[in-house]
């Protein structure tokens, strides 16, 4: 289609709008209502242009201009909003001639009159897509001499997200968001004409995709609590890094400011989480400001600690594994610890010679599929098998999955980006159910988006995919486990088998079980599906190809903890909880604990280093797609914290060597070799790069599988540090035991409730949660860092209260 | 011209012709009128039995032939809508009659509604035929609940006398009516806005393209019509095209209801051949105006005003002609306004009424139309306007002429624009003095 632009003529793909017509021409037109990855509705009317076309006549041919020749352009008799209206060949589209800069002014204009100017209070100030649009596009005075329409200026739409009624410019931004990304429909416009104002139904916004829309408000309607009147937009520094919350390799915008993280925004890479992510990611950040924040090394002398400086705790160190044999080290580190933390550990490991290192939680079998899948292709899948509660375990992964049953390609990229307007997106689309299968032992949130739901016994995923994959070989199937009947199972199976392309997503609850990941494997292959496999942490897949793991598989995490190790360097694990653990451990000859703050394990230690949060680190990352991502440091004063690869400097040092992973740049110098190209160059948009599976034959599973009737289930947030995130604990309550209202009578529960009670023998408080979504007979528990996704024992019958809920009479 | 046209007949183009005959209205007002025994009657369902005797191409070339033109106020040919329809793929196909008749002026559908309901199932069924559409929706205003009920009990009698239901009268056609009640929106009139009020959303209007056709009640293809073009279909139907384009002027053909309200001394729903002229039905018809009027709007209260005069007097009521004027044929709801009154004042009731009834969707109708343009009149018909302010009034309602989403706040712009071209000196009175120039009268003041 060749359209012309004022004074530029270009050609652009059939069906694109032309608002990005006007952008890809280099030209601007003002919008308020159009936002990338979402319908363009024309409700704001900013972006106006004289647009005109040529016009065929009964026979196909172009009416021809008498004077020129040329065929005539017919120019609509009124404005046309570019978001919605569709390039034609031949346009013409005018966007700088009077009369459309009248009408922008006009619209201008009317979009002030119940706008409150408090620009100098409002957090969007200096970031405000209205204020830059009045500047450029207003008159700069206003005729409206009446008092404007005064509403509630600070409603807590949720405990993490408030509303300015008045700010508001009813660009419906925010309730077309909840309908079309994350399909919960928890907000909308109540009244109508001047008394229009948007609001919930019920209280709060239940959704884990809550926060997206503060950033897509064009103005400062919605704030995102926890940084309200913390800080003026130009006053912040910018991060653009990649979270380490979950292995999406969702893109984040950090914004510190005077040393402490103030909020977090999405960033964008549209082919990992576009401009979303989950209010896990953008709220969860809170902990890193703690004040009870280690900032110095610490030193045990007698039962208490001292704060002593990096070389001191250095030298204690390296005296005290002097006198050790080095196969007797054990050193672990948490699993979204950076490559180059990684490096860094297998470095030590070597200087120390031991075997013993580990990265933490692991699951048994590789995280590298056979045949990987992209989030690319989930998106664009036209059969989705979940296994697993995703919209928990890894959100963007959820959001994903509801592209593909939107059944939308990926929007094409102009110079200025994803489009403004997509006119294949549409308010309330129909999506195609059909398409996801999903596969959990209680009632997930995706069920509901769902053509087949299927909820499996507790550890019955193994026993449901050997069914179906006899299904889909012709073998004779258990019918008992396929939860639906065989002719039902069938039609299943040939629908995975025909779709174009078919994704499945294996979750915690399969990766725990060897013989359920290898069923999963098994029917993927049965009916041609590529997988995706959720890693417990954010760099699981990265730690395990840069071989952070055990020369054996009785050396791994749990052998150290088990008595295989009698020195132990634990970063960012906290496995004290369990008491028995917590005795071996404080019957080690050396315990270094590296974390954040001073926790169980951390008290039990001789020496504590202070760590770095994921938002404060260099380094990179690789997603559960195998994408490789850079992450940045915030600028956060946190004292004399390092993370891994300083401590390795200092340790280095002390035992007089300069190791290969004491510093970002050397540990990088190692992963050029080894990757095959440099990790310091990656961009935003991070790098697919295919590693082969392992390398070695070092056997690092299988462990021994959990058992037990309950489930640690994941949480969108992590557990290890809601208590030090208020706001989002506000929000979403104290970690929960979840259970069936029938199971509760019986142990005199009741919702609200809180608890102590065992988890496999580790005490745990919880609030006792009521679901019919649990099936009965299971109880739902958190999963942490050191007690990953999988079966657990829940000690019901010595359940103790701690509280109970207000009974109601 | 006199001469080139001898031997084609003079088009129809008054009701005092004696071969006009009064066929919408011809039983409205007749006792029992809206039983099924009384319709039946009076030939009651030939035309539909008829209209299945043809192929539904048939039926939907004759009412092009027919040259009906929409009767709901936009005018856009009938038949030509009804052709846009996808070919039959097996999806479910709505035919929607728009009965939420809402605008200010306009009450003609109202007495076909209670007094002939089954002349409009009957137009349904020769639509939904035309259209091979097995469900109707009959979207009813809310405030019309005397329609509302015998449209009611209608169907019912239909429906037991198989007239709808599986196979209509005989024939291996299915089609029902669905008979859905409006809560009182003004919007729900405009088309989209009615679907989404139907589906029970939130009655806004929708982005077109995609049309009904292509996309409507629950994005699947319908067509919608007003009541008075499905009662006309049925005429053309029984009577045929040529009967039909007999009527009226070159681009507006057959029988239409005017409907005059104000101060005149019989107001009411005239039937009239398109064409006919305002002197004949104010006149004529209506009795001529009770007191003296200084102005007329021509059909229903979003067209503009034409001065009261002999000249617009003598206008044909087409829609030619009245676009020619810078107004709209519209509804055909001609509302005359009495001298005596300030059109400040009158205007300002027009705006409230819009004001109220902005869906606010769009920032032109939500900020102009439902805030500051009534905030203006307010302040004007207070004496504490100026002339400025007059300035500003009109550069606003220029700001909401053609940027809205939807025509609703065109429809509130065009008649406070032909009160400026008309009546400035009104607004300057008021304006310069304080005071109105005729008096007000109080009953919405605030």
């Amino acid at each position: 289609m060749r359209v012309k632009v004022n004074d530029r003529e270009l050609e652009l793909a059939p069906g694109t709008s032309v608002i990005d017509a006007v952008f890809a021409a280099g030209y601007d037109v003002p919008y308020f209502c159009s936002q990338a990855y979402m319908s363009p509705i024309g409700a704001c009317r900013m972006c106006l242009a004289r647009i005109g076309a040529p016009r065929k006549d009964r026979d196909g041919n172009w009416l021809v201009d008498d004077a020129t020749g040329e065929p005539k352009v017919f120019f609509f008799p009124t404005m046309m909003a570019t978001c919605t209206t569709v390039v034609m060949e031949g346009m013409v589209v005018d966007t700088l001639s009077k009369e459309v800069k009248d009408a922008q002014r006009g619209m201008v204009e009317f979009t002030l009159i119940n706008h409150p100017l408090d620009c100098p209070v409002c957090d969007k100030g200096g970031a405000c897509e209205l204020q830059d649009r009045a500047y450029e596009y207003g008159t700069g005075r206003s005729r409206f001499v009446f008092d404007k329409r005064h509403q509630e200026k600070h409603h807590p739409l949720s405990e993490l997200i408030t509303l300015d009624r008045e700010r508001c410019i009813h660009c419906k931004r925010c309730v077309r968001y909840f309908e079309e990304v994350p399909g919960d429909e928890v907000l909308d416009f109540i009244e109508r004409g001047g008394h229009t104002y948007i609001g919930t139904l019920e209280e709060g916004l239940p959704s884990n995709f809550t926060g997206n829309i503060t950033d897509i408000c064009p103005v400062g309607a919605l704030l995102d609590a926890t940084s309200r009147f913390r800080g003026r937009n130009w006053e912040y520094d910018h991060t653009f890094t990649t979270s380490l919350d979950d292995a999406s390799g969702s893109a984040i915008v950090i914004d510190a400011r005077t040393g402490r993280i103030e909020r977090i925004k999405s960033g964008i890479n549209p082919e990992v989480n576009k401009s979303w992510i989950d209010d896990g990611i953008r709220f969860g950040h809170e902990y890193a400001g703690d004040p009870e924040r280690l900032r110095r090394p610490l030193l045990r002398r007698g039962d208490a600690f001292e704060e002593a400086s990096w070389d001191e705790a250095a030298a204690f160190i390296s005296e005290r594994l002097g006198g050790l044999s080095g196969k007797d080290v054990g050193i672990a580190i948490r699993a979204d610890a950076t490559l180059e933390e990684g490096v860094a550990a297998r470095a030590l490991a070597e200087l120390i010679g031991t075997g013993q290192v580990d990265h933490a939680p692991r699951h048994g079998p590789s995280l590298v599929p056979v045949h990987g899948a992209t989030l690319q292709d989930l998106a664009t899948a036209t059969a989705v098998i979940v296994l697993g509660d995703v919209t928990e375990e890894l959100p963007a992964l959820d959001l994903r999955i509801k592209d593909a049953l939107k059944g939308v390609s990926p929007p094409p990229l102009f110079a200025h980006g994803v489009p403004i307007a997509d006119l294949r997106l549409k308010e309330r689309m129909p999506r195609a159910r059909e398409r996801l299968t999903v596969v959990a032992p209680y009632r997930v949130g995706l069920m509901q988006h769902a053509g087949r739901p299927v909820v499996v016994p507790v550890g019955g995923e193994a026993a449901w995919l050997q069914a179906m994959t006899d299904v889909a070989n012709g073998t004779d199937p258990d019918e008992g486990a396929l939860g639906m009947g065989r002719a039902e199972a069938q039609g299943l199976v040939r629908q995975w088998r025909e779709a174009s392309k078919a994704v499945m997503v294996v979750g915690g609850f399969v990766l725990a079980s060897a013989k359920a990941t290898d069923a999963a494997a098994a029917l993927a292959k049965a009916v041609g599906a590529s997988q995706l496999l959720v890693p417990p942490m954010a760099n699981g897949r990265g730690l395990e190809i840069t071989q952070v793991l055990p020369s054996h598989a009785r050396y791994d995490y749990r052998g150290m903890l088990a008595g295989s190790a009698k020195a132990l360097l634990l970063s960012g694990l906290d496995p004290a909880r369990d008491p028995a653990t917590a005795a071996r451990l404080g019957a080690c000859e050396l315990l270094v604990v590296h974390d954040l703050f001073l926790t169980d394990t951390a008290k039990l230690a001789h020496v504590v280093l202070p760590g770095k949060s994921g938002y404060e680190k260099d380094g990179t990352t690789v997603s559960l797609e195998g994408r490789f991502l850079p992450v940045r440091a915030a600028p956060v004063d946190n004292g004399e914290a390092e993370d891994l690869t300083g401590v390795v400097k200092v340790l280095g040092e002390a035992f007089g060597k300069r190791l290969e992973g004491r510093s970002v740049r050397s540990a990088r110098r190692v992963l050029r070799k080894e990757l095959g190209f440099d990790p310091a160059e990656l961009d935003r948009l991070g790098l697919l790069h295919d590693l082969p599976r392992r390398r070695s034959g070092v056997s690092v599973g299988p462990r021994q599988e959990a058992t037990g009737a309950a489930l640690r289930v994941p949480t969108m947030v992590r557990p290890e540090y809601l208590a030090r995130n208020p706001r989002l604990r506000a929000a979403l309550g104290d970690l929960a035991l979840r259970l069936h209202p029938a199971d509760a009578a019986g142990h005199d529960l009741h919702d609200g409730d809180e608890v102590r009670v065992p988890v496999d023998g580790a005490p745990w408080r919880l609030r006792i949660v009521l679901s019919e979504a649990v099936p009965r007979g299971v109880c739902l528990v958190p999963a942490t860092p050191d007690a990953p996704v999988g079966r657990a024992h829940v000690a019901l019958e010595q359940v103790v209260h701690e509280r109970r809920a207000l009974e109601v009479a | 011209m006199t001469d080139a046209v001898t031997e084609a007949p003079k088009p129809i183009t008054s009701r005092s012709d004696p071969r006009f005959e009064v066929t919408l209205y011809a039983h409205v007002g007749a006792p029992g009128s809206h039983t099924l025994a009384y319709y039946r009657a009076h030939g009651g369902y030939d035309a539909a039995r008829k209209a299945l005797g043809m192929t539904p191409a048939e039926v939907v070339d004759e009412v092009k032939a027919s040259g009906l033109r929409g009767r709901g106020g936009a005018g856009f040919p009938t038949g030509v809508k009804w052709s846009f329809m996808p070919p039959v793929d097996g999806r479910q196909r709505f035919l929607v009659c728009n009965a939420d008749e809402s605008e200010p002026g306009s009450f003609k559908d109202r007495y076909l509604l209670e007094d002939d309901p089954h002349q409009l199932i009957e137009g349904m069924l020769i639509g939904g035929w035309a259209i091979q559409a097995t469900l109707g929706v009959v979207y009813v205003r809310g405030e019309y609940h005397h329609a509302h009920e015998r449209l009611r009990v209608a169907l019912d009698e239909a429906r037991a006398e198989g007239i709808l239901g599986t196979g209509v009268l005989g024939s291996d056609f299915d089609f029902d009516l669905i008979l859905h009640r409006g809560a009182g929106a003004y919007i729900c009139g405009e088309e989209t806005s009615l679907m989404n009020s139907f589906e029970g959303l939130r009655a806004t209007p929708r982005l077109k393209p995609p049309f009904p056709a292509q996309a409507g009640v629950y994005g699947l293809p319908s067509t919608i019509n007003n009541v008075e073009s499905f009662c006309a279909a049925v005429h053309i139907v029984a009577r045929g095209a040529a009967w039909h384009a007999a009527m009226g002027t070159d681009d507006s053909k057959g029988m239409k209801l005017y409907q005059v309200s104000g101060p005149v001394r019989r107001p009411g729903v005239y039937e009239m051949p398109m064409g006919a002229r305002f002197r004949e039905l104010i006149f004529d018809l209506a009795g001529g105006p009770s007191e003296r009027a200084k102005a007329i709007i021509p059909g229903g209260s979003s067209t503009p005003m034409l001065p009261w005069s002999d000249a617009t007097l003598d206008l044909p009521m087409d829609y030619g002609t009245m676009a020619k004027h810078n107004s709209m044929l519209g509804t055909g709801g001609v509302i005359v306004i009495p001298e005596q009154k300030c059109i400040v004042d009158a205007i300002y009731n027009l705006v409230r009424f819009y004001g109220h009834e902005s869906c606010g969707k769009c920032t032109p109708c939500r900020e102009g139309v439902a805030t500051w343009l009534p905030k203006m009149y307010r302040k004007l018909l207070a004496g504490q306007g100026t002339r400025d302010d007059l300035a500003v009034m009109e550069d606003m309602v220029k700001n909401m002429r053609g940027t809205a989403f939807c025509p609703l706040a065109d429809a509130c712009a065009m008649p406070v624009q032909a009160s400026f071209r008309h009546f400035r000196h009104e607004y300057e009175h008021l304006a310069d003095t304080g005071t109105s120039r005729y008096p007000r009268r109080r009953e919405w003041a605030e």
